[in-house]
């Protein structure tokens, strides 16, 4: 099957990642988090890459899941996966609440609103000491358990925040290859001629904005499990903010772009670490450049690049046929 | 029979009346086309038409039913189709995924059994790839299914938008200035496609510019005039109409035709 | 009850004329340039922390220069974001620049970090400490130079685009870049000039208000926040609706600090925005644009 290469080949490496390095901290602690934030990210990108949406407020829905799934597991006593079915179903009807408002506007507006929506959620985790725990945090979440199987080491967590993450580019890239995928892109293109061809606009936002959210409010769950205590700071503006920046660097409207980000932005500061008080200012230059040079994003950019040589070896035509990126693998 | 009938049409944007009390009515079956100077209304009627303006009074009965308040998507549903004088095409999508946006309506899988990818979406899929198909080929542009849509030039763009309507199944296919930018060979094929799409039995309401085309092509012309009705019938009324003459070549040039 | 409100009024109104600064900076650099520029509140940061560092010690200069000198050091770095960064990537999507304005951001935080620390550092006020008594409510020396030093940039910017040619090139340029070009004027520049004003009125923004708030290298975060809320609240397009929008804006978290929770005032400020967005989806001021098809 053509259209599911490229997960086939996301699967074989998060496979093998394991076996060729087992103890090491980058494949067991650092890419666990990374595959969070590809969930995160792949769930985004269907949005912004996809819709054209933007947010800048998505990890508000992390939060929500996160908290809904501390607060249930500790404070009620819920076991895990039903707080975590709570938790989405606490996030998607918010969602699907502010979606019609929300998703009116364009452009900078548009951020604005999601912004803003990501501040007002945070304020309220702060606030609500009494049910959040407040800035100091939530702890003793319970870990996961699958039909007896406790995840409760780092490789455990590795096997299941990967199975998850492949569940999810799996759903989205169904998601994109489908009636629903195209109205998506079409709303992008031109909303006006996707309305013209039968698409109602505003349903198909509401609906892409509620599947956003639902895979944010997942990873936040996943999350909370997995670090057994959330404190508001990882839901800040500032994480929203990683997030776009994920999904942009690996590439807009593609999904192993929006993985690609998500393990590059996951594993950068851990290495730019080295460079200790010039950390920040690194990480900020490398995000400039990368956009002012990369602005299709690396993922792309580098797979563009990759296939016109390859054109190149096999026929030198002067000027290779633009290829269609994503949008190809339906050829089924 | 009356496809679409429209009466006593109004619209004005901040004071300035762009269409005032128009009505006409367009039989099914035929090529419609509206004519008229630079400004007389003729995009503003068509957005009415598409649900994308409302009018200010005055009523659109597309099939007997009124339209107007209805959503774009509500009145292509009910079989009414456009394309657009500055293209409005799904730059970030291969041409046949263009198309397959047409057949939206034709579908009906949702985002969930999408996402699982169910096997009835996969049926689907093909039925859209295959009725996508025969609409790229119907307008001649089988060679450029895999293309994306940014990479091709702009003659071809206007029958992709053209392929892209088809794909909906209209009835009523709302066409606005199709031969804008073309060249002869390209204006000529498309008179040719319009005649077809006629003949499949698809009524078609046209805005152009190019008078020969226009006189070639059409059934009946309706010629606006600063939003208002100017004259009506077929082709060969409408050239020898004097007030058509002079308010397309003046006043002192009289039975230029 | 009336002199406490009037105590939160003067508050958000020095709020407020703060916000005012950082949001004509955003509605500059956007109309001239179609982009959101979200480095706009680290100029805020620059011109102050500049000024702290030249004025501060024994060999520090004398504070007049000091200011001087730091607001041409912030205007210097708004040029060069706009000559290295912004203007490389032109053509490039809303979020492509968006992502470059947060990495530019990031960087000068960074170096703001590496030359400075993460230490919070005051201004003295520009003409002492002694409060100012109006009723019930008091108000420092510093408040009216904010207020003052706001009105004075509010005006001068007003006159700017109203009055000079160099003003009114730039506004051509946001209005249409190629016509802009073709009659001759140098749009390479005006984007210079353009993002050269919006820093310096960011910077100045920074100095007056630094003696009350503090200051230090994430300063400019939550202000640039603020500043572009303020900027949407008034509708992008129009300078003076940003400024009405960050009055409006240091008003509304002011009274509700005062009057409902200090915790929310942010969430509360917000509220309000996302509530005018609901109604008025360009905001106050701005003009809803039509599309044309």
């Amino acid at each position: 099957m053509k259209r599911l290469r490229g997960l086939f080949l996301l699967t074989l490496l998060v496979v093998i990642l394991p076996l060729l390095f087992p103890d090491n901290y980058y494949v067991t602690v650092v890419a666990v988090s990374a595959a969070l934030h590809a969930i995160l990210a792949v769930g985004l990108n269907l949005l912004m890459g996809y819709a054209g949406l933007i947010s800048l407020g998505h990890a508000a829905f992390f939060g929500i899941g996160a908290y809904t799934s501390g607060i249930v597991t500790t404070r009620f006593g819920l076991d895990p996966w039903s707080a975590m079915a709570a938790g989405m179903l606490l996030t998607g009807t918010i969602a699907f609440v502010m979606a019609r408002p929300i998703l009116r506007l364009k452009g900078h507006y548009l951020a604005m609103a999601t912004l803003g929506l990501g501040i007002i959620v945070q304020i309220v985790l702060v606030q609500t000491e009494e049910l959040t725990g407040g800035p100091d945090g939530l702890g003793g979440i319970p870990p996961l358990s699958l039909f007896g199987w406790e995840v409760d080491s780092d490789l455990r967590w590795y096997m299941l925040m990967s199975a998850v993450m492949l569940l999810v580019v799996w759903l989205a890239l169904n998601i994109i290859d489908s009636r629903s995928g195209r109205a998506l892109r079409a709303l992008h293109g031109s909303e006006v001629a996707a309305e013209m061809m039968g698409i109602d606009t505003t349903v198909t936002k509401t609906g892409v904005f509620v599947v956003a959210a639902l895979s944010a409010s997942l990873a936040g769950s996943l999350f909370a499990h997995q670090q057994a205590f959330i404190s508001p700071d990882s839901f800040n503006f500032f994480f929203s903010i990683e997030l776009v920046t994920m999904v942009v660097l690996g590439g807009m409207a593609s999904t192993f772009g929006a993985v690609f980000g998500a393990f590059v932005l996951t594993f950068l500061p851990e290495l730019l670490v080295i460079f200790e008080d010039y950390e920040v200012m690194i990480f900020g230059a490398i995000l400039m450049l990368m956009m002012i040079f990369l602005p299709q994003g690396l993922f792309v950019g580098l797979r563009d690049l990759l296939r016109r040589l390859l054109q190149q070896q096999r026929a030198p035509a002067p000027a290779p046929v633009v290829p269609a990126g994503e949008d190809k693998h339906d050829a089924a | 029979m009356t496809l679409l009938e429209v009466q006593g049409l109004t619209k004005s944007f901040g004071g300035v009346t762009a269409i005032a009390d128009l009505g006409f009515d367009v039989p099914e079956g035929q090529v419609y086309s509206v004519i008229g100077p630079n400004g007389a209304g003729k995009t503003t009627l068509f957005n009415m038409l598409s649900g994308i303006y409302h009018p200010d009074e005055g009523s659109i009965h597309f099939q007997g039913r009124e339209i107007i308040g209805l959503q774009p998507h509500k009145m292509a549903a009910m079989g009414l189709s456009r394309t657009f004088q500055n293209l409005q095409m799904f730059f970030n999508m291969s041409v046949l995924d263009n198309v397959m946006v047409g057949c939206h309506l034709r579908t009906g899988s949702g985002l969930f059994s999408a996402a699982l990818r169910l096997p009835g979406v996969v049926r689907e899929e093909r039925e859209a790839r295959r009725l996508a198909r025969e609409a790229l080929s119907f307008c001649d542009l089988e060679r450029f299914v895999d293309q994306r849509a940014d990479a091709l030039p702009y003659g071809v763009l206007k029958r992709l938008e053209i392929a892209r309507a088809l794909a909906v199944g209209p009835k009523l296919l709302l066409m606005d200035e199709p031969a804008a930018g073309l060249n002869d060979t390209e204006t000529a094929e498309m008179q040719r496609l319009i005649r077809c799409i006629c003949e499949r039995g698809i009524t078609v309401l046209l805005v152009e510019h190019n008078m020969g085309l226009v006189m070639r092509v059409s059934d009946r012309i309706l010629v606006l005039d600063y939003g208002t009705r100017l004259a009506e019938g077929t082709p060969l009324e409408i050239q020898n109409d004097r007030r058509v003459i002079e308010a397309y070549l003046g006043g002192e040039v009289q039975y230029a035709v | 009850m009336a002199d406490q409100i009037l105590q939160f009024l003067l508050t958000g109104i020095t709020v407020g004329a703060t916000y005012a600064l950082v949001a004509l900076g955003f509605a500059i650099i956007y109309n001239a340039s179609d982009v959101v520029n979200f480095a706009q509140g680290e100029f805020v940061m620059i011109g102050a922390m500049s000024a702290v560092a030249l004025s501060a010690g024994d060999g520090g200069l004398p504070m007049p220069v000091a200011l001087l000198l730091a607001v041409l050091i912030t205007v210097g770095v708004g040029v060069l974001l706009q000559r290295f960064a912004i203007a490389p990537a032109r053509g490039a999507s809303v979020v492509t620049t968006i992502i470059i304005t947060i990495g530019a951001s990031i960087f000068l935080r960074g170096v703001a970090l590496l030359v400075w620390g993460k230490d919070i550092f005051a201004l003295p006020a520009f003409s002492g400490d002694a409060p100012i008594h109006i009723g019930q409510a008091t108000l420092l020396p510093q408040n009216l130079w904010v207020m003052g030093g706001a009105g004075l940039m509010v005006l001068g910017v007003h006159w700017f685009f109203g009055h000079t040619t160099i003003g009114k090139a730039v506004l051509a340029c946001s209005c249409n870049r190629t016509a802009a070009h073709l009659v001759g004027i140098n749009v390479g520049l005006m984007m210079l000039i353009a993002y050269g004003l919006s820093a310096f009125l960011g910077a100045m923004a920074g100095v007056l208000v630094a003696p009350i708030t503090f200051t230090s290298y994430d300063a400019g975060v939550m202000l640039g926040l603020k500043g572009f809320a303020a900027a949407i609240l008034g509708g992008m397009g129009n300078p003076m609706g940003a400024v009405a929008g960050g009055l409006l804006l240091g008003l509304i978290e002011s009274l509700s600090a005062g009057l409902i929770s200090s915790g929310y005032k942010d969430a509360i400020g917000f509220v309000i925005l996302l509530l005018v967005l609901f109604f008025r989806p360009s905001g106050l001021f701005g003009r809803a644009s039509v599309e044309r098809v």
